[in-house]
């Protein structure tokens, strides 16, 4: 019994996973976009950029994820659950990505954009080729933390019936009434997926900060 | 009258009838955050206590107890305390199960938090109110915990607005919350766009001051360093 069930879940964990890169995959380019759209000289652009970023950060995920996958679909747009639970943690994930390459972009040191305008740089240019490559060092270690903590959050795609850990859990549970062993099998999937990626994290944060001690 | 109008006054018609039971609704949410952020700000000071025990035992424990739950989702033990502790005999009502789960969740991360306070305090400064005559009380009342709250006020308010929102996941308990309202209103109406934006506003609503006011606390406790 015990060996069929954690097959099951780690079968699922696949997808757990999919949704995990697919969900961080979409919230670091979209979010790059928008930290970038936060700082244009169009005001109407800036301003929209923060609003995408207030609005996205104070609604639950599990809401934006019903509005994409039942909400949409009312329009006619259904889409698969494994697509929407990417979309909606995608959107949801680029507010808190946006903001953290913002204070990465803000670490960076001003200096760095006038020595590139010194040497004959655009504003983009010196964006691109200056100032991102080294914000998005600085914002590495919470960018991790972020795709830890996704990690965990993919578990409410249960409710789009997205086919990962949760919902081959709660189906074995419908087949087996094993709850209780089902769901410490599950919790301990997680948590060997989750710590070591979050001890990586915390030495890769270590390693950051001792490189720039001064 | 064309599609759209007709549209708008039906649509009008039911906002009266789901704004008034989301509202409830959201009260619940309310109510849930609040107790379990107490249960969390509560626990989370025991936990970061017993981690600064001088017995080992029990250090290792609390540490142990912060790692295995920050590793899973709260959601895994919304589901071991709802469904699972049934089979010990154990029936909790799904609020109550849900009050609990997030808030023993929360201490976790609400522990982490109070150890980086504690931590961030320079032993110089017992040692010097000491020095000065001050009692133990003192110490703690006017140097120590004033400039602990400084450090671990903003995280703990964006805390709660996170637990805010995550008390969302409790209607995957049935936990009487206004995310459950909005999907019995939307499977009774067949209008979840609708119905799921009109609850994410007042999400929004709720969320939204408090962080507003989580980064004015921000902005003015580093004015004073």
């Amino acid at each position: 019994m015990l060996p069929d069930i954690v097959a099951v879940l780690l079968r699922a964990a696949v997808t757990t996973i999919e949704i995990t890169l697919g969900g961080l995959a979409v919230a670091l380019v979209l979010g790059l976009l928008i930290a970038l759209l936060r700082r244009s000289h169009v005001r109407i652009v800036a301003v929209l950029g923060g609003i995408y970023v207030e609005v996205f950060r104070c609604v639950p995920v599990l809401v934006q994820l019903f509005i994409i996958y039942f909400g949409l679909g009312e329009l006619g747009l259904r889409l698969a659950p494994l697509t929407a639970a990417i979309l909606g943690f995608g959107l949801n994930g680029a507010a808190y990505l946006a903001e953290i390459y913002r204070s990465g972009i803000e670490a960076v040191h001003k200096g760095q954009f006038e020595a590139a305008a010194a040497i004959g740089m655009t504003r983009g240019q010196a964006m691109w080729w200056i100032v991102l490559p080294q914000a998005v060092r600085i914002a590495l270690p919470p960018i991790g933390n972020y795709g830890v903590g996704l990690l965990k959050d993919s578990s409410i795609a249960v409710a789009v019936a997205a086919p990962e850990i949760t919902f081959a859990a709660t189906n074995l549970i419908n087949e087996t009434y094993l709850s209780t062993q089902i769901y410490l099998v599950m919790a301990l999937i997680y948590i060997s997926m989750s710590l070591p990626l979050s001890y990586a994290v915390r030495s890769l944060e270590a390693r950051s900060s001792r490189g720039r001690a001064r | 009258m064309s599609g759209w109008q007709g549209y708008f006054s039906d649509l009008w018609q039911y906002l009266q009838d789901w704004i008034p039971e989301l509202l409830q609704a959201a009260g619940n949410t309310l109510k849930m955050a609040v107790f379990a952020f107490l249960l969390a700000a509560t626990f989370g000071l025991v936990i970061a206590l017993a981690r600064l025990s001088r017995s080992r035992l029990v250090s290792r424990t609390a540490a142990v107890y912060v790692e295995l739950v920050r590793g899973a989702p709260a959601l895994t033990l919304l589901f071991l305390i709802y469904f699972g502790l049934p089979s010990a005999g154990i029936v909790l009502p799904a609020f109550q199960a849900a009050v609990i789960g997030l808030g023993l969740n929360g201490a976790a991360y609400v522990s982490e938090i109070y150890r980086a306070g504690i931590g961030g305090i320079d032993r110089g400064q017992r040692e010097a109110a000491q020095a000065i005559g001050m009692t133990y009380p003192k110490v703690m009342g006017y140097i120590i915990l004033p400039q602990a709250a400084r450090i671990v006020l903003p995280p703990l308010g964006n805390y709660a607005i996170g637990l805010l929102k995550d008390t969302s996941v409790a209607s995957l308990i049935g936990a009487p919350e206004l995310t459950l309202r909005a999907r019995d209103l939307s499977s009774e109406y067949f209008m979840p766009m609708e119905i799921y934006l009109v609850s994410g506003a007042m999400y929004f609503a709720m969320a939204a001051p408090l962080a507003a006011i989580v980064r004015w606390l921000e902005r003015r406790l580093r004015r004073g360093r």
